[in-house]
Parts: structure tokens; C-alpha cells; sequence
């Protein structure tokens, strides 16, 4: 009987013990698990922007971000948020890059046209409430003050958004607090993120700081933003042979994103000879008719005419992809 | 048998899937053609500020600048209701003429899973001459005496990249006339635009106002079919329209049933034609959908 008892003493906490450990070892997530709320179990704080959602929150911010304007919870109609722009004008909803982890310029083209997403100079909504810098680099290098804020706070980049870059009004707290919680609704969840059976293996042995760097590692915190420089020659362009179906993809899925009829833009640009010959005979103005000058400098708002073009960082449009475009352009005109 | 109707459902779907409609766009460069109007409206929420000047006859000669120092003035706000809805006010110089009109474009050309060879547009116009005057100068001319109205189908089609064509069948009505006129016209307008640059267009605007249905000149000489011819320049924001014209009028009961100047009488620059323009300007009032 004694010698029972001590059996039972070793072999039950033996085998707690080893069910401990088969507990401990598994991730406690699924594919459908948000990134956020693993983060959150590791120990990582709750974001500044971060609210909670409720379909209805989500569904007035759905409307917000695509419309532009939406009813309000107590029933109030709202008003444009601006009279040129809506968010998807410069920012696209879904998953942009195949690889999250790295910018890739042509990968994420090539994405574009495989999925028919606009390749745009904004950054993905998807995911964006799972980054922790925005407005950053060179747009703090050129802006300064105006986006600092910004830079660490995505309220107050929606808010800078609202009011400088839609040339808009500033948000309401019902609008603010919608389209956070539109943004969350799209937050990148555990599958979205390339974990490997390795990483997989390497969680068990980590630490919550350990797999906190290991989830971060697979997606960047923030999208790079470099303000590239024009070429010294535009007769001769950047130092690239220009491929002309990716131009096409630039052309159809940029381009005419905005410069389309009833778009953002009164110019319309159609794949014909008018549109591509006079393109094509702008490409070395000094002046926003050129392409170089409008990808990388974009233009201004205005007095009397407020819509301008945003510019594409190196980072949304490599000089590869400017000299594609060059020949899409030259092949057409 | 079930393979087959498998098939047929799944290219059906498919097929909606993939079909869409592509619709035509500015099959003119903007709501006027020179005198008269285009199928264009204005996008919703967009206002118009148009100024229209048309001078005197090139007949008055190098002294006065072939006309140019004779001037006639039109200025109006047009403002898109919706994409497809307008309204406009204007003022015109010449008898003091105020004139509003309402535009809607029912049809829109379009290719693809919808398919409209035309596009369409109601307009319906009133004009109030407010300087009109009775002949006899102790007898006043009343509101309704001093009006007319017009209304007209504009029907275009825009042909490949460069070229649009335009009919406008018209009904003219004014409300006092002499007791040899009709008060009823009925004429028929022709338009034509080509886009010969990204933006640059030519066109042309003639209108066949029947001879019966012409009203008496008071100057004697009789009143001419209306033609015109235009260039227009598409900047941002702004639209140049210069034009060369036998009509001085700005108004539809003017330019359609009124046209003074005489192509055939003369060289050109001893014919009483007139050199004009038209400017727009557009302000964005408020929103729109836009995608």
C-alpha cells in the first residue's frame, strides 16, 4: 500500500508535469487569431487607437472610408468628409504585398495584377492598426511638425489625413471612433503572417519578449517612406530598361485609379494614342505634365483648385517602375 | 443532361461576372457647343461661373477692331444637382434677358453588358426679356408678354476618340409675337466636336430654323439659319471656347429664331459675323460619390 502511494506520488505529478509542458509548448493561436490579441497575451500594451468594435461602428466606418460620409449613431447625416477625395482615392483595403515582412516594389506589382488591386501611394488600410509608426521618415524629414504627431499616433494621422491631405474637415469623435474600428475589422490575423513550422518550433523554446520579436519579424511596424529624387536627364531617365507590360499595370491599376472619367482627376487618361502621344510628349517638361515630376513630386494644392496628386515614395514606385511605365507609355503614343 | 446544365449555369455566372458596362465620357468638352447647349451636365456639386461675350460685326472694320469694340455679355451660374440633374441663371446684356434652365440626361451611351448607342438630354429653358418694349411707347409690356420658353432633346453619340456628332430637335415658344409670326418654332439643331489635341477641340453648331418660322426683323434684313464655329481649350479648371458666329444672341430664342449676321454676304472679314468666346469656371460646392 505504501509503496502505492509513493508510485502515485511520482507517476500523477510526472504526468501533470508532462501534460504542463505539452500545454506550454503548443502557440495558443489558430490562423484566425488577430496578431493583436496574441501580442496582447505576450505581455505587449494596447495600442493608442486601439477601440471596440461593433458591427454597426464597423459598418459606418466601412462607409466613411469608401463613401466618404455616413450616417451617424444617433441617426444625424453626415457630411462629406471632404469634396475630393475618400479614403480609397490613395489607399487600398486589402492585403497590398505578398511578403509582408519586406518592401518589394515589383513583387507587390505583381500582386496588384494578379489581384487587380490599385497600386497605390498610400498604404494598405489591412493591417495598418497592427503597425506602430506612420507619416514617418522622409515624411517627418520634409514635414516636420506637421506629422510628428502623426507619426506616432494613428488617430492623429487619420485626423492629418482628414484635414490636410483630403484637403477636408476634421473628424467628428463618432467618425474617429468608426473608422478605427473599420480599421481594426482589418487587422492582420496569425495566418496572414508567414509562420513556418520552424517558428513554430522556436516558440517553444522562447520567451513572451522572444516570440513578441519573432511575430514582429514577419511584418514591417512601419511603411518606409523614402522621397526620391528626380532623374538628372529626363531624355534619358533613370539607368533601367523600362518592361512594358509592367508600365501597363502602372497605367491601368495607378494611374487610372484617379485619372479616370468621373475620378478624382478632370484629366482623363484612356489607353489610346491622344492620351499616351501627348504623356509621351511631356515626358521632359520642367513642369507636372512630365511623368518623372509627377510620381516623384506630385503636385499642390491650390487656391481655387484644391485636388492635387499625392507623389509615390521610392518605396510605392521603384525607378524600375517609373521606367516601365516610361515604356508602356513610348510603345502606345 | 446535368454536366451540360452545370456547364451553362457556370459560364452564365461567369460571364455576369465579367461583364460590365463602360459608359461614354465627355463626348463634349463642356455643356455648351457655342451658342447652344451640349448633352453634358455638370457633376453633382460642381458650380459653373460662364462668361459670353460676343462682339459687333467684323463689318465695322479695322477702326473698331473688327467688332471687338462692340460687346455683348452673357454671365451665369450653372449647378450640378447630381451627376445627371442641372440647373442654370443667367443674365445677358442684350434687353436685359434673364434666363434659367433646367438639363437632365436620361440616356448614356454605353458599351458592354448595357448597351446605348446614345446619349440623351431633356432641356427645358425659360428666357424673360426685362428691357422689351412695346412698340406703341404708351402701351407696357406685361411678365408673360415679355417671355419665351424652349425646350429641346439633345441627342449625341461620340465616335471613336476624337469625334462626337449632336442633334438637337427644338421647340421654341414665344409668348408675344407679331400677327404674322407663329408663336411656335420648331427647328432643328447640328453639332459637331473633334478632338484633334489631348486638349484641344474644334467645333460646330448650326441650327435650321425653317424661313416660315422666322420672326420679322425690325431692321429689315431677314433673319439667317444660326452657324458657328469654335476652338476650345481644356485647362485645369477653366474652359476657352473662341468662336466666330452669324448669331450675337446667347439665349435660345435669340440665337435660334434671331441670327442677324449673313455668312454668304461678303468676304469674311466684310460679312456680318461675330467673333466670341465663352470662359467657365468651376467650383466644387460639395462632395460627390465618387467610386
Amino acid at each position: 500500500m505504501k509503496s502505492i502511494k509513493i508510485l502515485l506520488l511520482v507517476i500523477v505529478p510526472a504526468i501533470l508535469g508532462v501534460s504542463m509542458i505539452s500545454i506550454l509548448e503548443k502557440p495558443d493561436w489558430d490562423d484566425e487569431t488577430p496578431v493583436f490579441e496574441v501580442l496582447a497575451e505576450l505581455g505587449e500594451d494596447k495600442p493608442e487607437h486601439f477601440v471596440t468594435m461593433t458591427d454597426e461602428k464597423v459598418k459606418r466606418g466601412e462607409d466613411l472610408v469608401k463613401l466618404g460620409k455616413a450616417t451617424g449613431p444617433n441617426g444625424e447625416k453626415g457630411k462629406y468628409i471632404s469634396k475630393f477625395y475618400t479614403c480609397t482615392s490613395c489607399h487600398n483595403l486589402s492585403r497590398e504585398d505578398p511578403n509582408l515582412a519586406t518592401v518589394d516594389q515589383d513583387a507587390r506589382l505583381k500582386y496588384a495584377m494578379e489581384n487587380k488591386i490599385p497600386y497605390l501611394q498610400g498604404s494598405t488600410f489591412w493591417g495598418i492598426v497592427n503597425r506602430e509608426t506612420w507619416y514617418n521618415d522622409d515624411y517627418v524629414l520634409k514635414y516636420g511638425d506637421l506629422v510628428r504627431k502623426a507619426e506616432n499616433s494613428l488617430k492623429a494621422s487619420t485626423e492629418l489625413c482628414a484635414v490636410v491631405c483630403s484637403q477636408g474637415r476634421s473628424l467628428k469623435d463618432w467618425e474617429m471612433e468608426s473608422i478605427l474600428a473599420y480599421m481594426w475589422s482589418l487587422q492582420m490575423k496569425m495566418g496572414d503572417l508567414d509562420i513556418s513550422k520552424e517558428d513554430t518550433e522556436e516558440w517553444k523554446e522562447n520567451k513572451s519578449e522572444e516570440n513578441v520579436a519573432l511575430i514582429k519579424s514577419k511584418y514591417l511596424q512601419k511603411s518606409p517612406a523614402t522621397f526620391a529624387h528626380l532623374p538628372e536627364s529626363k531624355s534619358e531617365g533613370y539607368p533601367f530598361d523600362g518592361r512594358p507590360e509592367m508600365g501597363k499595370g502602372i497605367f491601368e491599376l495607378g494611374c487610372q485609379h484617379c485619372h479616370r472619367p468621373d475620378g478624382e482627376s478632370d484629366v482623363v487618361f484612356e489607353n489610346n494614342k491622344q492620351t499616351l502621344g501627348w504623356l509621351k510628349k511631356h515626358i521632359t517638361d520642367d513642369s507636372d505634365k512630365s511623368i518623372y515630376q509627377i510620381i516623384r513630386k506630385g503636385t499642390y494644392a491650390e487656391y481655387g483648385h484644391k485636388e492635387y496628386m499625392p507623389h509615390y515614395t521610392l518605396e510605392k514606385m521603384s525607378h524600375q517602375q517609373v521606367e516601365d511605365l516610361r515604356a508602356f507609355i513610348e510603345e502606345g503614343a | 443532361m446535368k454536366k451540360i446544365t452545370l456547364s451553362l449555369t457556370l459560364v452564365l455566372i461567369c460571364t455576369a461576372l465579367v461583364a460590365q458596362t463602360d459608359y461614354a465620357y465627355e463626348t463634349f468638352d463642356d455643356t455648351r457647343i457655342v451658342n447652344g447647349h451640349s448633352v453634358e451636365t455638370k457633376n453633382e456639386g460642381i458650380l459653373t461661373f460662364i462668361i459670353a461675350h460676343r462682339f459687333g460685326p467684323m463689318t465695322s472694320g479695322r477702326n473698331n477692331l473688327w467688332g471687338l469694340d462692340f460687346a455683348r455679355m452673357r454671365m451665369g451660374l450653372d449647378y450640378g444637382i447630381t451627376n445627371k440633374l442641372m440647373v442654370g441663371l443667367g443674365r445677358t446684356s442684350t434687353d436685359g434677358t434673364i434666363d434659367g434652365y433646367v438639363k437632365y440626361k436620361f440616356l448614356s451611351q454605353s458599351s458592354g453588358e448595357r448597351s446605348m448607342p446614345i446619349s440623351a438630354t431633356f432641356l427645358g429653358g425659360y428666357a424673360l426679356e426685362t428691357k422689351a418694349v412695346h412698340p406703341n411707347p404708351d402701351l407696357e409690356l406685361d411678365l408673360s408678354q415679355k417671355s419665351s420658353y424652349v425646350a429641346q432633346i439633345l441627342i449625341a453619340r461620340k465616335l471613336g476618340d476624337k469625334l462626337s456628332l449632336q442633334v438637337m430637335p427644338t421647340f421654341l415658344h414665344r409668348n408675344l409675337v407679331a400677327d404674322d409670326e407663329e408663336n411656335d418654332i420648331f427647328a432643328v439643331g447640328f453639332a459637331g466636336q473633334y478632338q484633334f489635341l489631348k486638349n484641344w477641340s474644334v467645333s460646330t453648331e448650326y441650327y435650321l430654323t425653317p424661313k416660315s418660322s422666322l420672326p420679322n426683323n425690325p431692321d429689315g434684313n431677314d433673319f439667317q439659319q444660326s452657324l458657328s464655329f469654335s476652338v476650345q481649350i481644356d485647362t485645369k479648371g477653366h474652359i476657352f471656347q473662341l468662336h466666330i458666329s452669324n448669331s450675337q444672341g446667347m439665349v435660345e430664342r435669340t440665337f435660334i429664331s434671331e441670327s442677324e449676321g449673313d455668312w454668304q454676304d461678303g468676304k469674311f472679314l466684310k460679312r456680318d459675323i461675330f467673333f466670341g468666346f465663352n470662359i467657365t469656371r468651376d467650383f466644387k460646392i460639395k462632395g460627390r460619390k465618387i467610386r
